[in-house]
């Protein structure tokens, strides 16, 4: 799908947790991120890089601040679609129709093949394409293991079909948390320069979370960072996202 | 809607095992209880189907001195209760004699009211002016067969002519429908025969000699009623009693006895239906509702994917029915077998009446989709647990 002019647009969304003694605020502050630009989200554990991801999948409702998408000929207002009464409906299309995901470790569905996985995310986006499928599972080596079932696969090939799966249906923004957690760092390396270099082909803004920064130093990309910036003794811990410095501009994408 | 039924039915088939625990579960509570159903059926049935084999479980006839008029019959027919009733002349003149047309062998036998709606005759046979319906026995010993003419004979001591009235045969009652020599006829014959034993003058039949006709009034000894079905003997019977002050003669204590059995069997059988329903409810309930927890990585990846939004319930219930309609195809075949095995450990010969276990197609019907429902409605709890399942937790849990 061609992507330009695309771009989601984050400005002030916070989300509080807790309740009154202990509370844990996040602030995204604002930003922006368009078709094929990566963006690497760093910060110490507890920092609430799920949580924003969580927010940006449309997986929990923000309490304040305002989160669409743009497009040259629509605007999608993501952060309305929580109080009307099909929040859950709209959500749930927004995602099939928007969002590919990464998790941490696979979420592959057992009883389907790898081929069927992959095809799945298709089905639900209503956009079946056998071919940029095949394309996918060729790209990133799974082509002679299309017929397997997860099961059969290590954890490093879970992996990429949970990429390929992230990606089968062209969505604009591809979420990634975590992706090469549960990998050793030969498979994790490798792992992380297909999603960036799957991302970056297919055109998707994408978002990878991870704890390790040195990790994500080692591509190229545009980085932010989640830090606390309450004080340690403060009952109301806040979290805010930043830029970090040493931005890495990918081709194409300005 | 069909994309996640077709994933159901997908991850029900990955998992057969579970599946198969699922069915076996079911079908450890249906077949016992369908086998429990199935020989009520057949031995009640079969007893059911003994007594209304036989009319006289139906037959309710007065008894003593008392007149009955044909407006008294007219009465008794207009009852709901009431399946056929005939009026009924004195017992002494029952008895007539009777030979082929032109035969020369006669046989004694009993003159029997009858009619239209009468249990004992061919369902839909009316009996019109000059017929009559004959039994197996007199038809073998006097070699009559249906369409033949019959004489009924009949001779008073002071009276110098006999009656003799022709009577067309329209069919001949077989062996298990009728017993001894008997002869069914419209009440209008028997009340011919009592004028004549009344030396009433019945020229039409060449007796002159007696009184006039027209100076006989109609009345008779009494009435016999047969009940439309068993279950409204009793009543009828309480009924007539009430309405003509007579006393009357039924099979009322026997029917009464198989009717309680089956109340009693129903009884039975529903208060075990019941306790096994409350504890297959709650395996259901149990058994969908854990299956839910241990595939909720998949229905939560389903969720993360935009699969379904509020139709994720779906999921679960799909699995829940499917697991149904093989647990009642798998318990039907096991009744089957059952049924044939009871068939040939207990020799019951009601083989030709359907089997010791009998469920028709009806109930069997019946039962499949009250089971389906019924599973149905035990998987909810199941399916509110995938509704409130978080899609985030494939993002903060590790999966599969």
């Amino acid at each position: 799908m061609d992507f330009a002019g695309h771009q989601l647009c984050i400005n002030d969304l916070t989300v509080t947790l807790g309740d009154g003694e202990r509370r844990f605020t996040l602030r995204s502050g604002q930003w922006s991120i368009k078709g094929g630009e990566v963006i690497g989200l760093t910060g110490q554990s507890g920092t609430g890089k799920t949580l924003l991801l969580e927010i940006l999948g449309l997986l929990r409702a923000p309490g304040g601040g305002s989160y669409y998408s743009q497009q040259p000929d629509e605007t999608h207002h993501f952060d309305r679609y929580w109080s009307g009464a099909q929040a859950r409906a709209l959500c749930a299309s927004a995602r099939a129709r928007f969002f590919g995901f990464v998790p941490q470790s696979g979420g592959l569905l057992p009883f389907l093949t790898i081929a069927g996985n992959v095809a799945l995310s298709q089905e639900i986006a209503g956009r079946i394409d056998p071919d940029w499928r095949d394309h996918l599972l060729y790209h990133l080596g799974l082509e002679k293991s299309a017929h397997l079932y997860p099961g059969a696969l290590s954890i490093g090939q879970r992996q990429r079909v949970s990429i390929a799966r992230a990606l089968a249906h062209k969505p604009f923004c591809i979420i990634a948390d975590e992706p090469t957690a549960a990998l050793d760092p030969e498979n994790a390396h490798a792992a992380m320069q297909l999603l960036i270099d799957a991302a970056h082909e297919g055109g998707a803004a994408t978002v990878i979370s991870s704890h390790d920064y040195p990790a994500l130093a080692q591509f190229p990309m545009r980085r932010m960072g989640l830090e606390i910036t309450s004080a340690p003794q403060d009952n109301h811990v806040v979290s805010e996202l930043r830029p970090l410095a040493d931005q890495v501009v990918l081709k194409g994408t300005r | 809607m069909f994309l996640i039924a077709k994933l159901a039915l997908k991850d029900l088939t990955f998992q057969k095992v579970h599946l198969i625990c699922n069915v076996a579960v079911l079908a450890g509570v249906l077949v016992p209880l369908l086998v429990l159903f199935g020989v009520k059926n057949g031995v009640y049935d079969a007893l059911i189907g003994q007594l209304l084999s036989n009319p006289r479980s139906l037959q309710i006839d007065t008894s003593g001195n008392t007149e009955f008029l044909a407006a008294d019959a007219d009465e008794v027919r207009g009852w709901a209760e009431t399946g056929f009733v005939t009026l009924k002349t004195r017992s002494q003149f029952d008895f007539v004699n009777v030979r082929r047309k032109d035969g020369r062998q006669k046989r004694d036998a009993i003159l029997i009211p009858s009619g239209l709606g009468d249990p004992n005759l061919p369902e839909g046979l009316a009996l019109g002016d000059g017929q009559a319906v004959i039994s197996a026995s007199l038809a073998e010993q006097l070699d009559i067969a249906q369409g033949d003419m019959i004489d009924i004979i009949t001779q008073a001591e002071d009276r110098p002519r006999q009656l003799l009235v022709s009577l067309k045969v329209v069919t001949v009652l077989p062996v298990e429908r009728s017993s001894g020599r008997s002869v069914l006829a419209d009440i209008a014959v028997l009340d011919l025969v009592e004028a004549f034993y009344d030396a009433y003058a019945l020229p039409e039949y060449g007796i002159t000699q007696g009184k006039p006709l027209s100076q006989r009034a109609a009345s008779f000894e009494g009435l016999r009623v047969y009940a439309n079905d068993l279950t409204q003997l009793a009543n009828l019977q309480t009924r007539l009693e009430k309405r003509f002050g007579v006393r009357t003669e039924a099979r009322t204590a026997d029917v009464q006895g198989v009717l309680n059995l089956g109340r009693n069997l129903n009884l039975a059988l529903l208060l075990t239906a019941t306790v096994a329903s409350l504890g297959l409810a709650a395996a259901l309930i149990f058994g969908f509702w854990g299956e839910v927890e241990r595939k909720r990585h998949v229905l939560a990846s389903l969720a993360l994917m935009g699969l379904g939004g509020n139709r994720l319930w779906l999921f679960p219930v799909i699995q829940a029915l499917i697991s149904a309609v093989l647990a009642i195809l798998v318990s039907f075949a096991l009744l089957w077998i059952a049924s044939g095995v009871a068939e040939q450990i207990f020799d019951t010969g009601l083989a030709t009446q359907g089997g010791l276990v009998r469920v028709s197609m009806g109930q069997a019907v019946i039962v499949s989709v009250v089971v389906f429902v019924f599973v149905g409605l035990s998987s909810l709890f199941a399916a509110r647990s995938a509704l409130r399942i978080d899609p985030a937790t494939v993002l903060r849990e590790a999966a599969t």
